[in-house]
């Protein structure tokens, strides 16, 4: 009889911690539609962890939580980019109106959640960065000579080639563009102003000399970069997911 | 009867005058049981029968919020988990009481079995016990039903298309079963009818059935090798047992029950305490793409059997499997009415109930990982081991980007994330040459597509690049042994790896 009191003793204690977790509310909320879910972390949990890394950073694609690549492009170049995906790279379209699964709510949530979490007020120190997109063509000639004396320091080393036509031809001018005004922070890509991610100041590029270097390793592209006589026809557009 | 006072008495025998109850009690509880049989291996029964009654409780208090119609059943499961004061808690005891009655009434038909209660002459408690596990199990899937949500919707779509394969009568069962042609209003007012009225009143009826039998033939006696139940003569060795070593069924054998199922009502009430009720899921909603369905836990062994079964034996196994299993669990009284009831010489029993537990265990196991599945959201969602890419070279990252945009992840984990339909690549390099790799890629094979008309060279390149990197930092990437020498190119993570010749495979 006694156990049989402990027992019951126990199965009351337990309907009454019951009442207490009721009121801590530890049941988890009602699971939402996924297009109505707005939350930052699980929108980029889901949709964008997995190439830009689980925080903004360390992943193969562009670094997101560099607070300089958030002050150079605005709003509406990320909702593009991320509605629409980015032509010539591996950055696939994510709008509902382009064959994605994301409403324009929760683009307009993911670009508002990047801003809050890694943007920094003065990131680029009062500095007037070169415009985030192209607007002249450089001299491929002349880019030849801004690459040797201001990228082959460190892109000398063979595995840090960025003039493999097969790289080149995975990534587009405007990653490129991008990649040297803002840098790189997570993997020691230094911005337009610096030699190197440890600060050491330089003489800042100017837009011509970025026009220039990227015209040089336009001119590194092949049309047949790869393996030859492997694969059939590169496809058209992004191939459907 | 205790003797409360003189009115109390009066009223009892008022009652007892006109019920004539306390003969028929005093009978079955002090009827005599043999001494062994008071084991603590004979309680599953009496708490399979106490959980009942925990679900009929439970069930009855969820009934009067609960709405069973296809608009409104997942809001009205949401007010109970949110709204109504301890609503969550009676979900959860509903939920976890019914685990806990599907766990003990296979556990209490093991112990059946392995101890031969159901020869001579319970064979008709046993046909009545397979009945009883089989309307638990129908609950089961009815209540999932109930707990309309995703996981629900497509249960429920899985199970019309079961019932629509049996031949010429399989349209007809599946518009009995939906209440229509497609998964509507009637449809959960059906499976409301079945679990809450149809099943419930048939499963007490055979539970009280199946007791009255337990409590008129008496509780098996303890087998004993050597032992041999023989039609001619076993009443009357039962009786003479029940005598001659014998205890009053109350309190000698009871009070085991009674702690028993006190402390299994202990258990799931602990347990719908800290993990709380089952969903609901996601909203029912067929358009809702991103959903993974999975049946509950006690029906994944069989999602796993559908899943790994060829197409071809799909319909057969479905239709014919279940009556054969049923077939023989009915024949087994009668097969076996007579003969040695102690496991010590019935190896074959033993081993039927270990491969039947394996089995069950190794296919609940596969539908919880559901390896044969890709992962849909693992190119997006799980991010590359940052390890992976420390130091690695701008070509490398792009064939990183190539693997996830192209969707490897789905069916290929690295760093313990991804699908599981493919190998991991953890250390794929060390086991592929980039040729190999190469190949593979483009030509598929082994279950795997071919890439070649989904990828630009380049981008077969910069993947390869990627996979070539794989391997462990002190393990070196598998090469050509016939024209290749390994140079510090391929290594990842920034450290040189010697000159090696020959592959290390």
């Amino acid at each position: 009889m006694r156990k049989m009191a402990a027992v019951l003793l126990a199965s009351t204690a337990a309907v009454l911690c019951g009442c207490h977790a009721y009121q801590r509310g530890e049941v988890s909320q009602p699971v939402p539609r996924p297009s109505a879910v707005l939350d930052f972390a699980t929108l980029y949990g889901q949709n964008c962890a997995a190439c830009h890394g689980p925080d903004g950073a360390n992943g193969p694609a562009t670094d997101l939580a560099n607070p300089e690549y958030l002050a150079l492009v605005d709003d509406a170049g990320l909702r593009k980019w991320i509605g629409s995906g980015m032509p010539g790279t591996q950055m696939p379209a994510f709008a509902k109106s382009s064959g994605g699964m994301l409403t324009d709510a929760q683009v307009n949530a993911i670009i508002a959640g990047m801003r809050k979490r890694w943007s920094r007020p003065g990131a680029l120190e009062g500095a007037q960065p070169p415009p985030y997109a192209q607007t002249q063509t450089g001299d491929a000639k002349r880019g030849t000579q801004t690459y040797q004396a201001r990228c082959a320091i460190c892109h000398k080393q063979t595995r840090d080639e960025i003039t493999n036509p097969v790289y080149l031809a995975l990534v587009s001018d405007q990653v490129l563009r991008t990649m040297i005004i803002a840098g790189s922070p997570d993997i020691g890509q230094p911005d337009w102003r610096h030699d190197s991610v440890d600060g050491k100041p330089a003489t800042p590029l100017t837009d011509q000399d970025i026009n220039d270097i990227i015209a040089y390793l336009d001119g590194l592209r092949n049309a047949s970069p790869g393996f030859a006589g492997t694969a059939a026809e590169p496809q058209s557009g992004a191939p459907a997911r | 009867m205790p003797r409360v006072n003189g009115t109390g008495q009066r009223i009892y025998a008022w009652f007892e005058r006109r019920l004539q109850l306390e003969g028929p009690v005093k009978e079955a509880a002090l009827h005599p049981v043999p001494r062994n049989t008071a084991s603590w291996w004979y309680v599953f029964g009496s708490a399979a029968f106490t959980l009942l009654f925990l679900q009929i409780i439970t069930g009855i208090l969820l009934a009067l919020i609960y709405v069973p119609s296809a608009a409104h059943a997942w809001d009205s499961l949401n007010v109970l988990n949110h709204q109504v004061p301890l609503g969550w808690y009676i979900r959860a005891l509903h939920g976890w009481g019914s685990n806990f009655m599907v766990a003990i009434v296979l556990i209490h038909m093991a112990q059946v079995f392995l101890f031969g209660a159901y020869k001579f002459p319970r064979e008709l408690t046993w046909i009545l016990g397979v009945f009883l596990l089989l309307m638990t199990l129908g609950m089961a899937f009815t209540g999932q039903v109930l707990r309309f949500d995703q996981d629900a919707y497509w249960g429920l779509g899985i199970g019309a298309s079961i019932m629509g394969r049996v031949p010429f009568i399989g349209g007809g069962l599946v518009h009995l079963l939906l209440g229509g042609p497609i998964i509507a209003g009637a449809t959960l007012s059906r499976f409301f009818t079945l679990h809450v009225f149809v099943i419930p009143g048939l499963l007490l009826l055979f539970a009280l059935t199946h007791v009255w039998m337990v409590l008129k033939l008496g509780v098996n006696e303890w087998p004993m090798p050597g032992r041999v139940v023989r039609r001619a003569t076993y009443v009357e060795e039962y009786n003479k047992l029940a005598h001659e070593d014998g205890i009053p069924f109350v309190p000698g054998a009871f009070w085991k029950d009674l702690v028993f199922s006190g402390a299994v009502i202990a258990a799931v009430a602990v347990c719908a305490l800290i993990m709380g009720p089952f969903g609901p899921g996601g909203q029912p909603d067929p358009s809702i793409i991103q959903t993974v369905p999975k049946p509950d836990f006690f029906f994944l062994w069989i999602y796993a059997v559908l899943s790994y079964l060829p197409p071809a034996l799909e319909t057969p196994f479905i239709l014919i499997a279940p009556i054969i299993g049923i077939a023989i669990l009915l024949a087994l009284p009668f097969y076996a009415a007579e003969g040695e009831k102690s496991w010590h010489r019935r190896p074959v029993a033993v081993l039927v109930v270990s491969f039947v537990a394996v089995a069950w265990g190794s296919f609940t196991q596969l539908g919880t990982v559901t390896p044969w599945s890709p992962h849909m959201s693992a190119w997006s969602a799980d991010a590359i081991p940052a390890k992976f890419l420390r130091g690695a070279s701008p070509l490398v990252r792009q064939g990183a980007n190539v693997f996830q945009d192209k969707q490897c992840r789905n069916c290929h984990a690295v760093g313990g994330l991804g699908g599981q339909r493919g190998p991991a690549l953890d250390d794929i390099a060390t086991r592929m040459t980039p040729d190999e790799l190469r190949f593979k890629v483009v030509t598929g094979g082994g279950n795997m597509p071919a890439f070649g008309k989904n990828l630009s060279p380049a981008e077969i390149e910069a993947l390869v690049a990627f996979l070539d990197t794989l391997h462990p930092p002190n393990q070196r990437p598998a090469v050509n042994p016939v024209n290749e020498v390994y140079t510090s190119t391929h290594a990842s993570g920034g450290e040189d790896i010697p000159a090696a010749q020959g592959a290390p495979r």
